[in-house]
């Protein structure tokens, strides 16, 4: 039974550092990588109702922990300067938003278009399934693979991803595990 | 002697040399990497002033002895301007796990009045060993993961 | 010294200004949500 929490929630949160307490900077935006399942970064903004945004970066290698009232780093030098960042974290596309975008299986029936992502609790960014606007209407949850394909403005699962729509985050927390066993990954 | 914060909260700071009262305990200033009480605090706004815990003769359960009123200094840095300030006070901090999950407030914490060593922190119902304790801030005390509930 | 209406029109005046920059310095915060790398490789 996994605990999870959508990318939406995640926006907003506070980077909070272990070793010293603080309140660093506010999370901007969520970058995805689709085809390694995984966050590769966070942008930032200050902390606080009007600040502005922050020129650092966070990529994901130095998240600590993403929980559901904080961001974890170890210390304030978790946040890098763009130039010593990945590319894809410091100038992320920002008219890639994932968001809107149609959920196809192999087998070419649309499962929705996705509203947001859903990440493990605790972790340090692994996305383990999308929230959609299902084809036939309302919302749905979908579990990923660990490793999806991606096509131009469609997002590629497996077949059997169509037995594993769920209603519910705690519906999709207890499909997840079934859902990789059932595709014979760990 | 095991006392805690709210306890000492209040209680009159005496010089051991002269005898003068000097003021009452505002706050106790908390090293979080050793996990001791680095200084007490004294006074407050302006007039706030603070004593090293190796100044302290004595924390007994009537009054803090101070070895002498030369040991009484005010803030010398940032961040004892901020602690003095009231905002790394461990009492009523926000209990984050490293995990990112919020555990709850700290309401006490209890301390060894020989040593100055933290012993547990009380977060609600629960007592957490201050062995749990990574870092302290302005915004949050930060535990380790083993206290996540 | 001005009339009601004058104090009116400044604190008219007054609350749009406060209104605008709440709604810029928000806007700037805002950022572009979840966002996909793609065809990066």
């Amino acid at each position: 039974m996994k605990l999870l929490m959508t990318a939406s929630q995640i926006r907003g949160l506070p980077v909070v550092t272990v070793r010293e307490g603080e309140d660093v900077a506010e999370v901007r935006d969520v970058i995805y990588d689709p085809e390694a399942g995984r966050l590769v970064g966070l942008s930032l903004n200050q902390r606080g109702f009007l600040a502005g945004r922050r020129r650092e970066v966070l990529p994901a290698e130095s998240i600590h922990a993403i929980g559901q009232d904080a961001l974890m780093v170890l210390d304030e030098s978790s946040l890098v300067a763009p130039a010593d960042a990945p590319d894809d974290v410091a100038h992320p596309a920002t008219e890639r938003n994932v968001v809107g975008d149609d959920v196809l299986t192999e087998g070419g029936t649309s499962l929705g278009k996705v509203t947001d992502l859903v990440l493990l609790v605790g972790s340090t960014g692994d996305v383990v399934g999308y929230q959609v606007d299902k084809a036939g209407g309302g919302q749905g949850y979908i579990p990923l693979p660990a490793q999806l394909a991606i096509s131009g403005v469609a997002l590629v699962v497996p077949n059997i991803t169509e037995d594993f729509v769920e209603d519910d985050l705690v519906g999709l927390g207890a499909a997840v595990d079934e859902f990789r066993a059932r595709l014979g990954l760990s | 002697m095991s006392e805690s914060f709210r306890q000492a909260i209040g209680r009159k700071v005496v010089s051991r040399a002269s005898a003068n009262e000097l003021g009452s305990v505002r706050q106790l200033l908390v090293d979080a990497q050793q996990r001791r009480i680095a200084a007490v605090v004294i006074g407050r706004g302006k007039k706030a002033q603070l004593v090293e815990w190796e100044q302290l003769s004595g924390f007994g359960p009537d009054a803090v002895m101070v070895v002498d009123e030369g040991a009484l200094r005010p803030p010398a840095d940032d961040r004892e301007r901020n602690g003095v300030d009231g905002n790394l006070d461990l009492l009523g901090k926000r209990a984050l796990s490293e995990r990112g999950n919020e555990l709850g407030k700290i309401d006490d914490v209890t301390f060894d009045t020989d040593t100055g060593a933290l012993e547990d922190l009380v977060i609600g119902d629960r007592r957490v060993p201050a062995g749990a304790l990574l870092g302290s801030g302005s915004y949050a005390a930060v535990l380790d993961k083993s206290q996540e509930v | 010294m001005m009339s009601a209406v004058g104090w009116l029109i400044v604190a008219i005046i007054v609350l749009v200004v406060a209104v605008v920059i709440f709604v810029i310095a928000r806007r700037r915060r805002r950022g572009g949500g979840v966002i996909a790398t793609r065809g990066k490789r």
